[in-house]
């Protein structure tokens, strides 16, 4: 069964269509990663997805049911951290859980197990201003992670993070994800790391009116050695026949960015 | 307490000067003097009632404009077409020194204090509008999607985002709020009254006594300053989370006023 089925889904700003039946599958445990010309439309898609953004047509279904508006099942990591800015980092890791009507202890005690898991001891009563960028990442993660979501939307969730921030980070979600058994949904614009970290990556055809064009197998067992693997020789074909496809599709747009 | 120092220098620069008769008596009394006009003032215990009369005027337009100006602003932020209503009146409003109305005021609802309460009603009520309407509208998107995505509901996205973003932009304004409340309650009693802080100054001001004019000044800087010193502590406690900010009563009304603006130009084609 698949974790996370997407059917002909459609989405349209006014009279401009946006997405024009985007079909994805996600297998159980599946980590799937979405690239595309930016402004195609795969922000949006993942939107549609978590309820966020209304659907014109098709249907999203979660283990096998039809999902509408925004389920409990699903967790969606942003790409700013978004953190509330008046919650400490264990308030906030606990607001999925108060939400869901945990009692304020148990929240508190299951949000500071979590940020220990993220490797974030000793960090509970700061505010998100008092965390650097990384911190304020591993804050968020914990943030969706801790209501035990089986489906993780991510939209470019690691963009804003230096090289190497973003290689630690990278190393201990992986683990994370392993361990939760999630399927992941990947937005990314960074080829490189939608091939480090999925086991699908799926390109989207330029806007308006995307599709999904073409979904690339990753064939490289886990756990990956997420520096190693970039010389790999397979990798680097594998990168290769993706960017090929990737650029006839923002040829298609002449280069530009569609207004 | 450098703040403390450099008064002092100052008062005592000013004593200096007026000992050294360089100063004329009649037209800036020394320091003492003032004081002595002030402690004549609580001597014979008149001030009370006049202080009573201006603190009932300001607290009244203070707690009715808070109220008014802030339901009217979440329902013009809530429902457009109010806001597009409401633009064109609370734009010129924001714009013209308010207090050019109480002569229209002390005409409509007589010298007493309903006049004055009016007056001090309508300072603050149009900044609290601002306030509340922007703080709605400015409400950062993110926040909802991150509260929505967790699992929140209206009342957590209320508890959660709106009231916590709103209280920071109100908190601000309402320190400004405070020192409006006192402007409307002495200007009105300046312009007609039979009592209040700004009867007396009226009374002084009429009788060319300096010291008294002086004396009545210090009274009202010092309350006003209380008060908004109150509120300041109020908001540091309330906004420890937040770092470095300027507080959103720093941010220029224009500037609030265009965001009303922005959001009316966009509802209007």
């Amino acid at each position: 069964m698949n974790a996370l089925e997407i059917r002909g889904v459609k989405v349209a700003y006014g009279a401009r269509p946006v997405l024009d039946g985007v079909t994805l599958e996600v297998p159980l445990g599946g980590f799937v990663a979405l690239v595309g010309p930016s402004g195609c439309g795969k922000s949006t898609l993942l939107r549609a997805v978590a309820g966020l953004t209304p659907t014109q047509a098709g249907e999203v279904r979660l283990f096998g049911q039809p999902v509408q508006g925004c389920s409990p099942d699903i967790g969606f990591l942003f790409q700013e951290d978004a953190l509330l800015p008046w919650r400490t980092a264990l308030e906030n890791v606990a607001l999925g859980l108060r939400f869901r009507g945990a009692m304020r202890e148990t929240a508190r005690a299951e949000a500071a197990r979590w940020l220990a898991r993220l490797g974030l001891r000793g960090v509970e009563s700061r505010y998100p201003h008092e965390l650097s960028g990384g911190m304020k990442k591993r804050v968020a993660i914990a943030q969706v992670l801790a209501p035990r979501p089986r489906v993780l939307l991510m939209d470019e969730p690691f963009a804003s993070l230096d090289a190497i921030v973003r290689l630690l980070i990278q190393q201990d979600f992986l683990r994370l994800v392993q361990d939760e058994q999630l399927s992941v949904v990947l937005v990314t614009h960074d080829l490189e790391e939608a091939l480090l970290l999925a086991d699908h990556v799926a390109v989207m055809s330029a806007g308006p009116g995307a599709v999904i064009t073409r979904v690339y197998p990753v064939p490289f067992p886990r756990p990956r050695d997420l520096v190693g693997l970039r010389g790999d020789p397979a990798f680097g074909a594998l990168a290769r026949a993706v960017w090929d496809d990737l650029q006839r599709e923002v040829a298609r747009l002449g280069w530009e960015v569609p207004a | 307490m450098r703040r403390a120092g450099s008064l002092l220098v100052l008062l005592l620069a000013w004593q200096g000067a007026a000992e050294a008769h360089w100063l004329n008596p009649l037209l800036v009394p020394p320091p003492t003097q003032v004081a002595k006009a002030l402690g004549a003032l609580f001597q014979n215990g008149q001030i009370w009632g006049h202080f009573g009369t201006t603190l009932e005027e300001a607290l009244g337009g203070l707690t009715v404009g808070i109220v008014a100006g802030g339901v009217l602003g979440a329902a013009a932020a809530l429902w457009p077409p109010l806001a597009e209503l409401l633009q064109p009146a609370m734009t010129l409003l924001n714009a013209v020194p308010r207090v050019i109305l109480a002569p229209l005021f002390i005409i409509w609802f007589g010298i007493g204090v309903a006049s004055k309460v009016a007056l001090s009603f309508l300072l603050v009520a149009v900044t609290i509008f601002f306030a509340m309407y922007s703080g709605i509208r400015e409400v950062d998107p993110r926040l909802v999607d991150r509260v929505r995505t967790l699992g929140g509901t209206g009342l957590h996205l209320v508890r959660e985002v709106y009231v916590p973003s709103v209280a920071s932009w109100l908190l601000g304004s309402l320190k400004i709020a405070v020192g409006f409340a006192f402007t409307g309650a002495v200007v009105g009693e300046f312009v007609a009254s039979s009592r209040g802080l700004g009867y007396l100054l009226s009374f002084a001001q009429s009788t060319y006594n300096a010291s008294l004019t002086m004396a009545l000044i210090c009274l009202v800087v010092a309350v006003t300053y209380a008060l908004f010193a109150g509120f300041e502590r109020l908001e540091r406690w309330i906004f420890r989370w937040r770092e470095g900010r300027p507080t959103p009563a720093r941010v220029p009304l224009r500037q609030r006023q265009d965001a009303a603006s922005r959001y009316a130009a966009e509802k209007t084609p």
